[in-house]
């Protein structure tokens, strides 16, 4: 029987998103189907919705014609659906042939675990696949590339019907890349259903038969490789009526001296990054998840160690060894994860709010609460934070109004914040919410503040920022004005290979 | 969350009644004056301790090796006294000596990334060790009638030095931990440290002095008991570490860093040490004693489970209230 894999209406949603639409579509044995999108498009949900670690709101998926239901990653591997993600699911200390046996390893005499034909057992399979591994070497010891062969080799050998790849190529180097199109293809030839999900376009064409394009969590295009091309795709995966929420932005015309110059900063991640940002500019940085944007950000910041280039504030050269130097220089930071960086919990909205400033709100050797509460007060009224109280804990509050607090923590009357970069201010806020964020961040270019805005929401990007800076592997590999940027010309360099 | 709080140190105030209460009626020497200022000795000496390794805590640290550094310390103090030295000066040396142990402790923990529980656990072994081979595990004669005045002197003939010292710390590390921009910076260090580096404030000099503080104070702790006793032990406080984490985590302050007050402190020293001595007093055979502080300690340490569970599912309820 032919196998086949079919997803119908799937739908899912996470709070404030609508992270998969109605998605329909299916892929027959033997085909191997990429999986396109933007960050954030919704091709990580769907695999983990298949591979049982997300359960979709509605919808079903089915293969071979049998609907499954899965409540764990463990059923869907018995139904043969395997995944291999970035993030090996290896244990370095085991050797080749007990990692691609995980768990029921053959038995011999006396039900002990029978080394020997495990061994020949792993051998059987590596030959299968025509390649050169010792079934004894610890998994550890192996190269990434052949470690993902590993991953492969135990999905293979659980007899899937179904093998899924997210972003298999990224650690990958070009001779790795070639060995691993040719597993895929003896895989092909064995009937198997694969799914390919990948930013790198070049792939897609050399590896796989059909696509699927997803975009805000909806199916947008679905296609043969054979009869699409790169522009056709690109155009495929930014596609989409760029609302009112830009045309009614009060924007700021003037845009003064040079505040900041970076030029040629290099750190372990970073490699010959030059941009210069102006008083009351918005410069945005564009790029995919672990371009170096927020690499970028820290070096700037202080955050981490940078190994050489210049940062130049106001014409002086600076080089922040903690980040504290960097905020009584005027720099402040907005980190990514809220929760994780930006915020301590369970602390207050005063506590959060006045964190850079203690040393300026002291009486004699005590912190002055009254003047910590008017400052705080102040900024929630500045931002409408919802809260209750200056009290409150900022846990109980809500994405949006966390972000807030951060936001008016930079901006109190006792800072004299010169630079701002927000790392992915959008992130996880509803979509009310983002328009009154692009605002306050054209409203602080319009107090004069120079403004790094990260996002990888290319709309925002383009739409937000005065100047674009795209980034990719560390480097920056173009920049432009909002008035030359499209969408298209930033996608095409944010995924240049 | 600050009824929460209250309702919790109100609670531990019950507790600590209804202990006294079943000791008492147990045996009515428990309330003695004799055996209340035992309780306050004993107290003063967990709590000295206690006030270091709480301020720790609560910034997100934590010495395992505070008991020996204390031990190691009295010794010190001891050994100084006996070349003829003041005892003020030799106290002095023994509280920097305390000092520069804590920031060894820090580098290690900050400059070298070690974890804190392996790397105290190491270093108390070394202090334990050391203490051993300077006296040959024999007790420290002291001889300086001046110091024995430090363990022996009551305040309006009733409440011992020890405990006076104790109250002192407690208000004016009370007033640090309320009043101050440091002790602001502990509370937000220890809830998120990167958060707290995000935003100016130094976690690596704040977690430093701590570090610093506590061996300080386990010195001192040390020297105190040695005073009283008119000899140095090298192994009297060696399970200080213990009962000061022990009263610290009774008294909510959290395991994990970034909760805590020096209210809660006092209310965790007086129930574990109301709780020991009571032990004693009904006259619990002295190895059962042992197994009862252990169990007393993973009380209060299931209790901060517990906290820190229910902080984990109002974070995803409140998230959850979001989607809707």
């Amino acid at each position: 029987m032919e196998r086949c894999l079919e997803f119908k209406g799937i739908e899912k949603a996470f709070p404030g998103v609508r992270a998969l639409q109605d998605i329909n579509f299916r892929v027959k044995g033997g085909r191997v189907l990429a999986l396109l999108g933007e960050n954030g498009a919704g091709k990580s949900t769907l695999l983990k919705i298949m591979s049982g670690d997300l359960r979709a709101d509605a919808g079903t998926i089915t293969l071979n014609g049998r609907e499954m239901n899965f409540s764990s990653p463990n059923d869907a591997i018995r139904a043969g659906i395997s995944v291999i993600y970035q993030e090996r699911q290896l244990v370095p200390a085991m050797s080749v042939a007990e990692n691609i046996f995980p768990g029921i390893p053959p038995r011999g005499a006396l039900g002990l675990v029978a080394g020997k034909q495990l061994k020949r057992q792993a051998q059987e399979l590596i030959d299968k696949f025509g390649l050169s591994i010792d079934p004894a070497a610890p998994v550890g010891t192996l190269s990434v590339a052949y470690q993902q062969m590993v991953e492969i080799m135990k999905a293979y050998r659980r007899d899937s019907d179904v093998i899924a790849f997210d972003e298999p190529t990224a650690p990958l180097t070009d001779a790795e890349i070639a060995i691993l199109f040719d597993l895929i293809r003896r895989l092909k030839e064995a009937g198997k259903i694969i799914l390919y999900v990948s930013h790198r376009l070049s792939e897609i064409f050399q590896v796989t038969d059909e696509i699927v394009v997803l975009k805000d969590g909806r199916l947008v295009a679905e296609m043969k490789t054979s009869e699409t091309g790169e522009q056709e795709l690109i155009r495929a995966m930014v596609g989409r009526d760029i609302g009112d929420t830009y045309a009614g932005l009060n924007r700021n015309d003037k845009i003064g001296e040079v505040l900041l110059e970076v030029s040629h900063l290099e750190t372990d991640v970073l490699r010959d990054v030059s941009f210069t940002l102006r008083r009351g500019e918005i410069v945005g940085f564009a790029g995919l998840v672990g371009a170096g944007r927020t690499e970028v950000a820290r070096a700037i910041f202080g955050a981490d160690p940078v190994s050489s280039g210049e940062i130049k504030i106001e014409g002086k050269p600076v080089r922040f060894k903690t980040p504290k130097d960097a905020i009584d220089a005027g720099v402040a930071l907005c980190p990514e994860d809220r929760k994780e960086q930006g915020l301590v919990l369970f602390r207050s909205v005063r506590d959060n709010v006045t964190m850079p400033i203690l040393a300026k709100v002291k009486r004699g050797l005590f912190l002055d609460n009254h003047a910590e509460d008017e400052i705080t007060i102040d900024a929630v009224k500045r931002y409408a934070i919802k809260t209750p109280t200056v009290d409150k804990i900022v846990m109980e509050l809500s994405g949006g109004n966390q972000q807030k607090v951060i936001l008016g923590r930079w901006t109190s009357s006792k800072m004299t914040t010169k630079i701002l970069i927000l790392d992915e201010p959008t992130k996880g806020i509803d979509v009310g919410t983002k328009a009154e964020v692009y605002q306050m961040v054209c409203d602080f270019a319009g107090q004069g503040i120079g403004v790094i805005f990260i996002s990888s929401e290319l709309t925002e990007v383009v739409n937000i920022s005065d100047t674009i800076v795209v980034m990719h592997g560390g480097r920056v590999t173009g920049q432009m004005t909002r008035q030359e940027a499209t969408e298209e010309k930033v996608l095409a360099l944010a995924m240049l290979d | 969350m600050k009824r929460l709080l209250r309702s919790k140190t109100v609670m531990l105030v019950y507790v600590s009644a209804v202990v006294v209460a079943v000791f008492f009626i147990m045996n009515h020497n428990y309330l003695s004056g004799d055996n209340i200022r035992g309780i306050m000795n004993n107290m003063s000496l967990s709590g000295t301790l206690g006030v270091g390794m709480a301020f720790l805590l609560m910034g997100g640290g934590i010495d395992l090796a505070a008991g020996a550094e204390g031990c190691f310390g009295a010794v010190l103090v001891a050994l100084l006294m006996k070349t003829g030295m003041p005892w003020p000066v030799a106290m002095l040396l023994g509280l920097m000596y305390g000092a520069a142990a804590g920031a060894l402790n820090a580098f290690l923990i900050n400059g070298l990334n070690f974890m804190g529980f392996i790397a105290t656990i190491a270093m108390s072994s070394v202090y334990n060790g050391f203490a051993l081979v300077l006296t040959n595990n024999q007790n420290v004669a002291i001889s300086n009638q001046a110091f024995w005045r430090v363990g022996s002197y009551a305040l309006f003939g009733v409440f011992p030095m020890a405990f006076v010292i104790l109250i002192g710390l407690i208000a004016v590390y009370g007033f640090i931990l309320a009043k101050t921009r440091f002790g602001r910076c502990i509370l937000l260090c220890g809830g998120n440290r990167m958060a707290a580096r995000l935003a100016g404030v130094s976690p690596k000099k704040v977690t430093t002095i701590l570090y610093m503080n506590c061996g300080a104070l386990a010195t001192l702790a040390g020297s105190v008991l040695a005073a009283r006793m008119h000899n140095a032990s090298p192994t009297a406080v060696a399970t200080g570490a213990l009962d000061a984490i022990t009263a610290a985590v009774l008294g909510g302050v959290s395991f994990m860093g970034g909760g805590g007050s020096i209210g809660g402190l006092l209310i965790g020293l007086i129930l574990l040490n109301t709780f020991n001595n009571g032990l004693i007093v009904v006259q619990l055979p002295s190895y059962w004693q042992i197994v009862s502080q252990g169990a007393l300690l993973i009380i209060a340490l299931c209790v901060d489970f517990f906290n820190e569970r229910a902080k984990a599912l109002a974070l995803k309820s409140s998230s959850a209230k979001r989607a809707v």
